[in-house]
């Protein structure tokens, strides 16, 4: 199993909570089934839970159309169910997806990328369906597999989704990728769209089309491809087979060499297959001539109440494709908006700004934020020069400059760098002569570009000489990211604010001397952090007992007498990485328990309030106490759901911004 | 004194010497006694330096009353690049060793010929091979009489020291100047930090007053020209310009530290000299080493950082608010019972007091 698969109970325990949240109890029942037992045949899971046949796979219907659960797709063999943890968790960002697609791309954007999060996977000619319903209402004619787990869900995000009342439709589990992704409801959720007062809504199909094919671009939404369904066994299973077949012809390895080369070339298999499903048809974007029919080809289609034999439109490959958020890019996105909020932190407003803009340009090119199968790194590393650094992922001052002009780029600096830049000098205030201002005020907006471009540079310059390098002088005036060690020193930053709450300063400052020196016996530690024994004794021993250091006894005599031994302290950021990442789920898991609870106190007064009579009517129907205690249950909630994103933050940052790392 | 390393040598006096010139030696001893007296303290004289004094009449009247002066304990034999050489006791404590035991005095020496490095009592045991009764016996009692004293090695805190009293213990075994005692002096590193604090701020950090740049009330034809756009409401969307740039919001009157521009960052061997010239610390001199563990620690610290590999500057924070993470600022993140809690039971987030804190609302009671 992968590094980021890595299953625990606790993480068991979470995701199983965040399906039955978002899912409903049925979902969360199989969920747990496949959550306790591992990978399991549909006949197993039907003799581990108390659930028959057809409730379990409408169960299984839900988990793979969300991705959910990875299956195995032999045809010879049964085909075996297993939890996709990655996605389970997920869940947890639902609600954060819509709002950086919207940050970046605009509320449409963001309106096409919640319904694909609530549908799961869905063809192209299904999302123009839901948002330009046909004439007949097509529920009509749908087979019973409806479930209806999905209707009463709470959308736990400041900005609801759409669509949030649809019912996700399913056949039979074993033909899903063929086109049970038709899914419905959505058509309240168009309503909903135009009802709101920011304008997501969608005019037309062309410009649906050029949302979607943008956003492929971007790599925000990709492909669906058979290999997606694989658990990470199968998947390796099957570029190994490639492999083989390439390198062997079809024969058994031999030797240790051609072992190697198998590894070698599957690893390659394994990037080539998944690079595949960020291609981008050519034809999606909004520029294709024959628009206009394509939305009544839509109205016909339907009609005919079938999936194939309508009378293909130009676009009849691309709305065949069935297309999916890409979960990798999130990681991208939201590590985007932490370094923005550590920049704010350390070194202002405007220079964080900056910041974001370098980030997004860079966004483009970045599909994920590490390689989960890269080739190893051969081992003399260090002494190999340098490779070239890839164009797309330079930074060009010139470039960013440009995109500056909504800022105040003068603020944050030195004023004395802006006087070089802009020939004004520093004099003393007239109302205040302890301060010093600018001879002749320098107004942002009309700085010449070259001036701009120089006071840009100086913001990038703060950037390279913070200690956590936010940017890295790469020749030629351009700047690249080294995001593999930012994210390390992310990291690091977390454990040491984790220590810091808990133990106070005394505690950060054992753990950073530890990390700079390695193993240290009492009196070196002393020496490093200039205390007394005495003050960190305790220390230590809190510290270990949380899990953070660890301390190791070396006997010196024979006799092993712990008077003569030697006791060294010392620090594993990996340990403690995973320490905190467990801790950080088991405090989810409260969190979600608590919600439950407290949600539990007003139930009565919440299934009042959720009538559809009441709702909109709350003032007529609820008394003061009533309403009183809804406002009172909603602060609650929003609370604890802002902290369950606030651990989001930290498990992304603890977990998906840099692979395994290796220390001491 | 000397650069050389002393070595003494504990002659046996020649028992005949008085017999053949009687007191007059004695009393010329004691002139020469008193003119090297005359000299700075702690010279070193050789043989030349004694005989050019002229108080002897002859080299070997000399070289006896010499013997006579080291008997006395007036003089101390050493010896540099294998020339003999002396350096002068006062009588007080000529005095006291006059009056020492054969052992204690032989401890003493010893002891004396260590200097500044102090000896450890066992190395001192081992070399002289006396027991360990009459060991401690002795160096009780030289301690008593204010010869010697003890201090404990800082790299080896069991092992006690032993030097002459009027020695200041070298800074291998005492310690640098944030040591006392063997331990570290807090108090002066709370001081020292505080000023390097300073220092470094100085030297890193600038302020900038909220009014630095105020183009934004000067530009009256601009601020009319645009509202008279607005008003007509002609101009097409993508062209305008933002209404307003943004810029952090700022107190009038309050001003903000950014990092200097084209700063000199400090280092070491520049804290060191700055500390030094300031005069704070008496009597103690800062090498750049000792400055360099300051730093060092005041970076693991957090109240400074790395700029480089050789320099620092100041920690700038840009926002006043001290916020952890997601999980620290919830309850569960600083939990004392966090171990313990299980989905159901006696402390599980049903019962929990601090979620009940944290939100306002009530958890079941136990």
């Amino acid at each position: 199993m992968s590094y980021t698969q890595r299953e625990t109970p606790i993480l068991a325990q979470l995701c199983t909570f965040l399906v039955e949240d978002v899912y409903g109890e049925l979902a969360a029942r199989v969920f747990s089934v496949l959550a306790r037992f591992g990978r399991q045949r549909l006949v197993d899971i039907l003799r581990l839970s108390y659930l028959n046949r057809r409730q379990i796979g409408a169960g299984l219907v839900i988990l793979v159309q969300q991705h959910l659960v990875a299956r195995s797709s032999t045809d010879t063999s049964p085909t075996f169910y297993a939890i996709d943890w990655q996605h389970s968790y997920a869940l947890v960002r639902c609600g954060r997806i819509a709002k950086l697609v919207e940050e970046r791309f605009g509320s449409q954007a963001a309106n096409v990328v919640s319904n694909l999060l609530t549908l799961g996977h869905t063809r192209i000619s299904d999302l123009k369906d839901a948002y330009f319903p046909p004439d007949t209402d097509s529920d009509a004619d749908l087979d019973d597999g409806i479930v209806n787990g999905v209707g009463t869900k709470r959308m736990r995000n400041g900005e609801p989704v759409n669509g949030v009342n649809g019912k996700v439709n399913g056949t039979a589990p074993g033909t899903l990728v063929n086109g049970d992704g038709h899914s419905n409801g959505v058509d309240s959720a168009h309503s909903n769209g135009t009802a709101k007062e920011h304008d997501g809504s969608i005019d037309s199909v062309k410009d649906l089309y050029k949302i979607v094919h943008k956003l492929m671009k971007e790599g925000w939404v990709i492909k669906l491809d058979e290999a997606q369904y694989l658990s990470a066994g199968d998947y390796h299973e099957l570029a190994r087979q490639l492999a083989i077949a390439e390198k062997c012809g079809g024969g058994e390895p031999t030797g240790t060499k051609q072992n190697a080369e198998i590894e070698e070339a599957t690893l390659r298999h394994k990037r080539r297959i998944r690079d595949a499903w960020l291609e981008v048809p050519q034809t999606l974007g909004g520029e294709h001539k024959t628009n206009g029919s394509a939305y009544e080809h839509a109205n016909k289609r339907v009609k005919i109440n079938g999936d194939n034999d309508w009378s293909r439109g130009a676009f009849q490959d691309e709305e065949e494709l069935v297309i999916r958020i890409n979960p990798e890019k999130i990681a991208v996105a939201m590590r985007t908006e932490q370094l923005v909020n550590l920049v704010e932190q350390r070194l202002g407003p405007i220079t964080a700004r900056i910041y974001r803009i370098m980030l997004r340009s860079l966004e483009t090119h970045i599909p994920r934020c590490f390689d989960e199968w890269a080739d190893p790194s051969p081992a003399g590393k260090e002494n190999s020069p340098i490779v070239e650094d890839d164009p797309q992922l330079c930074i060009y001052p010139e470039h960013i400059a440009n995109l500056t002009t909504h800022l105040d780029i003068c603020e944050g600096l030195d004023p004395q760098g802006i006087c070089q830049i802009t020939g004004r000098s520093l004099v003393k205030d007239k109302e205040n002569p302890a301060d010093k201002v600018l001879s002749q005020p320098v107004d942002p907006s009309k700085l010449s570009y070259h001036e701009r471009k120089m006071v840009v540079e100086k913001h990038i310059e703060l950037l390279t000489h913070d200690p956590f390098h936010f940017a890295t002088w790469s020749g030629r005036g351009t700047f690249r990211i080294d995001f593999e060690e930012i994210a390390k020193a992310l990291i690091q930053h977390e454990l040491e604010n984790t220590v810091e709450a808990r133990k106070g300063p005394t505690g950060v400052k054992l753990i950073r001397a530890l990390r700079k020196k390695g193993k240290l016996d009492e009196r070196q530690t002393c020496n490093a952090m200039m205390m007394s024994a005495n003050d960190i004794r305790d220390m230590v021993n809190d510290l270990t007992v949380q899990g953070f250091v660890q301390t190791q006894e070396i006997p010196k005599v024979d006799r092993r007498e712990a008077k003569h031994s030697l006791h060294l302290v010392w620090y594993d950021c990996q340990r403690a990485r995973e320490k905190l990442l467990h801790d950080t789920y088991k405090g989810m898991v409260r969190i979600m328990q608590r919600l439950a609870f407290e949600r539990e106190r007003v139930q009565s007064l919440l299934a009042k309030a959720e009538r559809s009579d009441v709702v909109g009517n709350e003032d007529k129907y609820l008394t003061a106490d009533e309403l009183d205690m809804l406002k009172k249950w909603k602060e609650v909630q929003e609370k604890l759901l802002l902290q369950l994103f606030r651990e989001d933050d930290l498990v992304a940052t603890l977990r998906d911004f840099v692979g395994p790392m290796v220390s001491v | 004194m000397a650069s050389a390393a002393a070595s003494a040598s504990a002659a046996p006096a020649p028992p005949n010497l008085k017999h053949e010139d009687g007191a007059p030696l004695g009393t010329r001893a004691d002139e020469l006694y008193d003119r090297c007296a005359e000299r700075p303290k702690d010279t070193t004289f050789f043989q030349r330096d004694l005989s050019n004094m002229q108080v002897a009449e002859s080299m070997g009247e000399l070289l006896n009353m010499v013997q006579v002066l080291v008997d006395r304990h007036l003089l101390k034999p050493m010896t540099l690049d294998g020339e003999s050489c002396w350096k002068l006791r006062s009588r007080s404590d000529a005095e006291k060793l006059r009056r020492l035991t054969a052992d204690e005095r032989n401890l003493y020496n010893h002891i004396d010929q260590m200097q500044k490095e102090g000896i450890w009592s066992k190395a001192l045991r081992a070399r002289t091979n006396v027991t360990q009764q009459v060991l401690t016996k002795c160096l009780k009692s030289l301690e008593s009489k204010d010869l010697i004293k003890s201090v404990t090695s800082v790299k080896n805190p069991s092992r006690k020291m032993y030097l002459l009293k009027h020695l200041e213990a070298s800074e291998d075994i005492a310690g640098g100047p944030w040591q006392s005692n063997g331990d570290f002096d807090t108090g002066l590193i709370q001081v020292a930090a505080e000023l390097m604090v300073r220092y470094v701020g100085e030297q890193t950090l600038t302020s900038v007053p909220s009014s630095w740049n105020n183009y934004a009330t000067t530009d009256r034809t601009a601020a009319i020209a645009q509202k008279k756009a607005e008003v007509q409401r002609l101009r097409d969307i993508e062209d305008a310009p933002p209404a307003r740039l943004y810029r952090p919001p700022m107190h009038p009157g309050s001003s903000h530290k950014v990092y200097r521009n084209n700063a000199h960052y400090p280092t070491a061997a520049s804290a060191a000299e700055f500390l030094n010239n300031l005069g704070v610390l008496k009597e103690k001199k800062v090498r750049e080493s000792d400055m360099e563990q300051l730093l060092e620690m005041m970076v693991l610290d957090g109240r400074l950082e790395k700029a480089n590999q050789t320099s620092y500057r100041s920690v700038l924070k840009a926002t006043d608010t001290k916020v952890y993470n997601g999980f620290v600022d919830a309850p569960c993140g600083s939990c004392p019972v966090f171990d313990l809690c299980i989905d159901e039971g006696q402390i599980s987030a049903r019962t929990c007091a601090y979620f009940a804190n944290w939100l306002g609302t009530e958890s079941v009671e136990i």
